[in-house]
C-alpha cells in the first residue's frame, strides 16, 4: 500500500499539476482566451452554457465537501495527504467553473440565484446520498461514492463536454482538459486504495452497493432532465454549425447527434465505466431499477 | 470590471476573493517550493548528529507531525461550514499546505532512520499537544466558525509559527530549510485568521469575551508544549528563546492580552 500511495504524494501532485499542466494558465485556460463571440451573442446558446456550467459548479461543490470531509476519517497519513490534494483540486474546479459563469455574463451578486435557477434537483439528491456517508465518517463508502461514482461520472461528462468544446471553444476545452487530468488521478486513488479496505471489511459491501445504486439512479435522472433542458440549445448549435469539425465521443458525432443519442452514449459510457471500476475493487454494479 | 492587477482599486469583497483564490496561493508557494522537492535543496548535505541530538530531533519532529495533523484535520473539517466560497477556497489551499507539511516532516523522519513514522509519532506524542488537538477538533465538530478559526488559524498557527521560526535558527541545515517553507505558509494562514476575526470582532465586539475564554483554556496546553519542545531540542536555561512571550505577542495583535 505504501508504495502505491507514494505515487499520490503532495510532491508528485505539485510537480504534475500546479508545476505541470496548470503552469501558465489563468483560471485553467491560456491567458487571453475568451468564450466564442458566436455563442456569447446568441441568448439560447449562452443560456445553455450557463445551465451546463451551473451543474458543473454544483457537482464540484459536492466533491469539495466530500473530499474535505473524508480527510478527517482517513485511516492513514498517506491517504490524508492525498485527500488534501484532492480537496484543493475540487476547490480549484469550483473556482474555475464559477469564473466561467462570470465570463458568461453572470454577475457575482447573482451567482447563488443563478445556481438555484439552473441547478438540477436530481444532482442535489445525488450529492446528498454521498454526503450522508461522509457526515457519518464512513471512509470506505465515502471514497467509493466520491472517487468511483462521482468522479467516474464527472470524468465521462468532462470528456463529452471536451469533445464538443475542442471544435469551437478552445478556452472551455483547455479548462476541461485540466479537470479531466485531475479526475483521472482521483479515480485512480479510489480504485487502488479501496480494494484492499473492502477485502478487510466485506460486511460493508451490501450497504455500499445500495449507495451506488441510489447514486446511479439520481445520476441517470440528472442526465435525462439535463439533456431535455438543453434540447433548444442543441438545435440552435446545429443551425449555427459550420461543419468544420467532428465532435466525436465514443463513435458518436455530437455535432450531428440528437439529444436522445447524446444522453444514451453518455449513460452507456458511464455505466460501462462503473461496472469496470467497481469490479476492480471487488464490488458488483447494482442497477438502480433492481 | 475590477482591475485585478492593482489591489488598491479592488473593493473589500473583490480583494478577499483574489487573495483567497487558488491562483493567489499558487503564485505564493511557487517561489519557495520550486526546485525544493520535499521542502529542501536536494544538494544539501545532512549534518552528522550524535544519538542524543538525533533522538531529540525525532521526538520534536513527531510532535510537529501531530500539530500538522491537527491543522490538516481542522482546516479540512472547517470547509464544510465556512461562511462563503472564498473562505472555502482559502481553506482548501490551507488543507494542501498542512498536508504538505505533514508529508515533508514524515519524509525527514524517514531520512533520520525512522522505519515506521506512524507508530513512532504515536509513541512519542506530547500529551499537552494531543489534548490541544482533541479540543481543537471538538470546536470544529461543533461547527462554531469563530471559535474554530481562532483556535486553528490564530492559536495553533501562532504556536507553530513561534516554535518553527526559532527552530530554523538553531536546527540542522535540512530541517531548517523544511521549516522555513512551513513558516512562510503559517504566516499566510495566520493572516487569514487575523483578517477574518478582525472583521467579525469589529461588528460583533461581544464575541471577544467568548474567544478570550477559549484562549485562556488553550494557553496552558500551548505553554506546556513549548516547555517540552525546548527540552527535546536541548535548548534550556537562560539562553533559551522566550517562546511564551513570542506566542503571547502574536495573539495579542488581535486584542487578546494575557
Amino acid at each position: 500500500m505504501t508504495n502505491f500511495l507514494s505515487g499520490y504524494s503532495i510532491q508528485k501532485w505539485l510537480e504534475s499539476c500546479p508545476q505541470g499542466y496548470l503552469m501558465d494558465t489563468i483560471y485553467g485556460h491560456e491567458a487571453g482566451h475568451t468564450e466564442p463571440d458566436a455563442m456569447m451573442e446568441n441568448e439560447t446558446l449562452r443560456e445553455g452554457q450557463i445551465r451546463t456550467t451551473c451543474n458543473l459548479v454544483l457537482g464540484e461543490r459536492a466533491a469539495l465537501a466530500a473530499s474535505s470531509g473524508l480527510v478527517n476519517c482517513a485511516p492513514d497519513y498517506l491517504s490524508k495527504t492525498f485527500l488534501a490534494t484532492q480537496t484543493l483540486d475540487e476547490a480549484r474546479h469550483v473556482e474555475v467553473f464559477t469564473q466561467r459563469l462570470y465570463d458568461l455574463g453572470v454577475s457575482p451578486a447573482d451567482l447563488e440565484s443563478t445556481l438555484n435557477e439552473f441547478g438540477n434537483p436530481n444532482l442535489v439528491k445525488f450529492a446528498e446520498v454521498l454526503l450522508e456517508k461522509v457526515d457519518k465518517k464512513d471512509f470506505i463508502a465515502g471514497v467509493v461514492g466520491q472517487n468511483i461514482v462521482l468522479e467516474g461520472m464527472a470524468f465521462s461528462v468532462f470528456e463529452m463536454l471536451h469533445a464538443g468544446a475542442k471544435v469551437d471553444n478552445e478556452k472551455f476545452a483547455h479548462i476541461l482538459s485540466g479537470t479531466i487530468a485531475d479526475e483521472r488521478r482521483h479515480v485512480g486513488f479510489g480504485e487502488n486504495r479501496i480494494g484492499s479496505l473492502i477485502k478487510q471489511h466485506p460486511e460493508k459491501i451490501p450497504e455500499i452497493e445500495k449507495m451506488q445504486a441510489e447514486m446511479t439512479g439520481h445520476m441517470l435522472a440528472t442526465f435525462h432532465s439535463a439533456f431535455a433542458a438543453s434540447d433548444g440549445a442543441n438545435q440552435e448549435a446545429k443551425k449555427q454549425g459550420d461543419g468544420d469539425g467532428e465532435a466525436l465521443y465514443h463513435g458518436v458525432d455530437l455535432a450531428e447527434a440528437s439529444t436522445e443519442e447524446m444522453e444514451a452514449v453518455l449513460s452507456d459510457t458511464v455505466l460501462h465505466e462503473f461496472k469496470t471500476r467497481l469490479g476492480r475493487i471487488g464490488l458488483e454494479y447494482q442497477s438502480p431499477a433492481a | 470590471m475590477a482591475d485585478w492587477q492593482d489591489p488598491h482599486k479592488l473593493s473589500e469583497g473583490e480583494f478577499l476573493d483574489q487573495v483567497h483564490s487558488f491562483e493567489f496561493w499558487f503564485e505564493a508557494v511557487e517561489g519557495y517550493l520550486h526546485d525544493r522537492p520535499y521542502g529542501f535543496d536536494p544538494n544539501a548535505v545532512d549534518e552528522e548528529m550524535d544519538d542524543r541530538r538525533k533522538d531529540g530531533l525525532i521526538t520534536t519532529l513527531c510532535n510537529y507531525c501531530i500539530g500538522e495533523t491537527a491543522a490538516l484535520e481542522a482546516s479540512s473539517g472547517m470547509i464544510g461550514f465556512a461562511p462563503d466560497r472564498a473562505s472555502q477556497i482559502f481553506l482548501s489551499t490551507q488543507v494542501v499546505d498542512e498536508g504538505r507539511h505533514l508529508e515533508v516532516l514524515i519524509r525527514r523522519l524517514q531520512m533520520l532512520g525512522v522505519k515506521d513514522p506512524e507508530a513512532e509519532i504515536d509513541a512519542r506524542a506530547n500529551k499537552s499537544l494531543l489534548r490541544f488537538k482533541e479540543r481543537l477538533l471538538e470546536l470544529v465538530d461543533s461547527q462554531d466558525w469563530e471559535a474554530a478559526v481562532f483556535a486553528q488559524n490564530v492559536i495553533l498557527e501562532s504556536l507553530e509559527y513561534t516554535v518553527f521560526r526559532n527552530h530554523v535558527q538553531t536546527g540542522d541545515k535540512i530541517t531548517s530549510q523544511i521549516l522555513q517553507g512551513i513558516v512562510t505558509d503559517e504566516r499566510r494562514h495566520m493572516g487569514f485568521g487575523e483578517n477574518d476575526l478582525g472583521r467579525r470582532l469589529r461588528v460583533a465586539p461581544h464575541m471577544h469575551d467568548r474567544l478570550d475564554k477559549i484562549k485562556r483554556e488553550l494557553d496552558g496546553l500551548v505553554l506546556a508544549t513549548f516547555k517540552q519542545t525546548l527540552g527535546e531540542l536541548g535548548i534550556e536555561g537562560p539562553k533559551a528563546p522566550d517562546l511564551a512571550h513570542d506566542y503571547l505577542n502574536a495573539v495579542a495583535r488581535l486584542g487578546f492580552e494575557s
